[in-house]
């Protein structure tokens, strides 16, 4: 019986966390007017959760184009086919890897930060001293922030996938010996701008972006006000953020084929 | 102030570089690298069978690419597709009477249209047509008639053993089906190099029931389908007396490259043919062909 009862609430307090999520997202948007006077705080953010990530981003872009090149030519020469090896590394990292690794990466450098930050701001009584100085704080804090990792994430994973095929290229061609002319023109042959790179690349990270940093900001602002709360919070954006990004993927995928 | 402006540069920075990372996999990796319209005049084609072409896919002379296919649509009442090809300006001479075929570049590859020129003085103009075309053939076709079936000889009454000579024996290898009509009646048991006659003598276990194959019969290397294995087909001749064991089958053929093959269809496609499109209208049931 007690058992039964704390699945209920277990229930009731999931389905509670996504809706205050969802409100939160409705405040966060209303907030966008406002927020343009803080113009410059959706730059910092930028500079923070964008630019700082490109390091790892690049190498991990780097390292998955060629792990892929390696792969594909082995699966390939099975078939005899390496010199589809172009057309299949392309398509699947504009496809799915570019998205969806960028996006766990990004929850895991980014997401993870900007939890810690605002839930310390929590903690440290900072939210409710801009509250007593009649400084909004989801115009100041979440919204620059959402903003931020709403831009970046596209952004972000263009050069994931940039420095992933430089990395096929790489492997299947510098290394492996697939012809360089073959690579490009089956690539350029089978790539479709709209149907893989806008509806790929762009939609599907921005949709990315936009959940990963919702459910950051949320998780931060929403923190119990302790250390241990933090804690706690910090690793719920993680695990939530990688949920989200892979159903998400599946029902973008099925939307936009 | 020093801080600040770091930062601001670094995001400008950042987005530059995504902005550019997007420009290049939009304009280098996709079909828009492919679609670099200069000015084009149109010629119309029309196709029995159009196979796997899309739109955008290239047109090209002797391998060149000279343009694009600009739009695929049956053509209004009949059962043939209608093909519009966009051609580069310069490429402007080109023959009335030229051929246009549907190719396929490589196994996996794409298709496109290939024009063969004609001898003809004049040549074609925009909004023209090409009416010598030849269409796609499926790759099942052409391969079925090389296709076998059927599964190991069970051996259990005994074999035989029959010895042949090959001079390229592909991938096969000890063990593969020996097949006759398509039935395996026994299986390869040594492969070996001739040191003498530098070919390959290939060892076969004929099982002890199929006695009755003629001495003149010839021995082949097919494979089962387009990726299968290797198998060894005989084909029976007419003589009176019978295989026994230990002899030696003469007439052999040796394991033919798939490139080979395809190489072959394409060259006499290219060379053989001024199909009209009507001509082969409904030839496309690969299945019907078995």
């Amino acid at each position: 019986m007690s058992s039964q009862s704390r699945r209920e609430n277990v229930v009731i307090q999931t389905l509670g966390q996504i809706g205050a999520c969802g409100l939160f997202l409705l405040r966060i948007l209303a907030a966008i007017p406002r927020s343009m006077r803080h113009v410059r705080e959706t730059v910092r953010q930028l500079w923070f959760v964008g630019a700082m990530s490109l390091t790892i981003i690049m190498v991990c872009g780097l390292f998955v184009g060629m792990v892929l090149g390696l792969q594909l030519y082995h699966v390939l020469a099975i078939f005899g086919g390496t010199s589809a090896s172009g057309t299949a590394l392309s398509l699947s990292i504009y496809r799915e890897l570019g998205p969806v690794v960028t996006g766990l990466l990004f929850a895991g450098r980014a997401g993870t930060s900007v939890t810690a930050e605002i839930g310390l701001m929590r903690a440290t009584d900072q939210i409710a001293a801009m509250e007593m100085m009649a400084v909004d704080p989801i115009a100041y804090v979440a919204t620059p922030r959402f903003l931020a990792g709403l831009i970046a994430m596209p952004l972000l994973c263009c050069m994931f996938c940039a420095m992933g095929i430089f990395g096929g290229y790489l492997v299947t061609v510098d290394w492996l010996g697939v012809d360089n002319g073959t690579f490009w023109s089956n690539m350029t042959a089978n790539v479709d701008v709209w149907q893989d790179i806008i509806n790929g690349v762009i939609w599907k990270s921005a949709a990315f972006g936009a959940v990963i940093s919702l459910i950051a900001v949320f998780q931060g602002y929403t923190t119990a006000p302790t250390s241990e709360g933090v804690a706690y919070a910090t690793t719920r954006t993680v695990v939530a953020s990688s949920i989200a990004i892979l159903a998400l993927d599946f029902v973008l995928t099925a939307f936009l084929m | 102030m020093s801080q600040r402006k770091s930062f601001a540069v670094g995001t400008g920075l950042f987005i530059v570089l995504g902005f550019a990372s997007l420009a290049y996999l939009a304009t280098q990796t996709s079909s828009i690298a492919n679609s670099h319209q200069g000015a084009a005049y149109r010629v119309d084609a029309q196709f029995a069978n159009i196979g796997q072409l899309k739109e955008r896919a290239p047109v090209k002379v002797a391998g060149v690419r000279i343009g694009q296919v600009q739009s695929i649509a049956l053509a209004p009442g009949k059962d043939v597709a209608d093909v519009t090809l966009s051609i580069d300006k310069q490429y402007s001479q080109i023959p009335v009477d030229s051929v246009a075929t549907i190719y396929t570049s490589g196994l996996l590859g794409d298709q496109y249209v290939g024009i063969q020129f004609g001898g003809a003085k004049t040549y074609v103009a925009d909004g023209g047509h090409f009416g010598l075309t030849k269409s796609t053939q499926p790759l099942e076709e052409m391969l079925s008639k090389f296709i076998g079936g059927g599964g190991a000889a069970d051996a259990i009454g005994g074999t035989y053993a029959v010895k042949a000579n090959f001079t390229n024996v592909g991938t096969l290898s000890v063990g593969a089906p020996v097949k006759m009509a398509g039935v395996a009646i026994g299986s390869v048991a040594s492969i070996k190099a001739d040191p003498v006659k530098l070919d390959a003598t290939v060892t076969f276990d004929i099982d002890k029931r199929y006695n009755q194959i003629p001495d003149d019969s010839a021995a082949a290397i097919f494979t089962s389908g387009l990726i299968g294995s290797q198998y060894v087909a005989i084909q029976p001749g007419g003589s009176p007396n019978s295989l026994k064991d230990g002899d030696q089958l003469v007439l052999t053929q040796s394991a033919m490259q798939l490139e080979d093959l395809i190489g072959k269809f394409l060259v006499s496609g290219s060379s053989g043919g001024s199909n009209n499109a009507s001509g082969n209208g409904s030839s496309n049931t690969p299945t019907g062909k078995h």
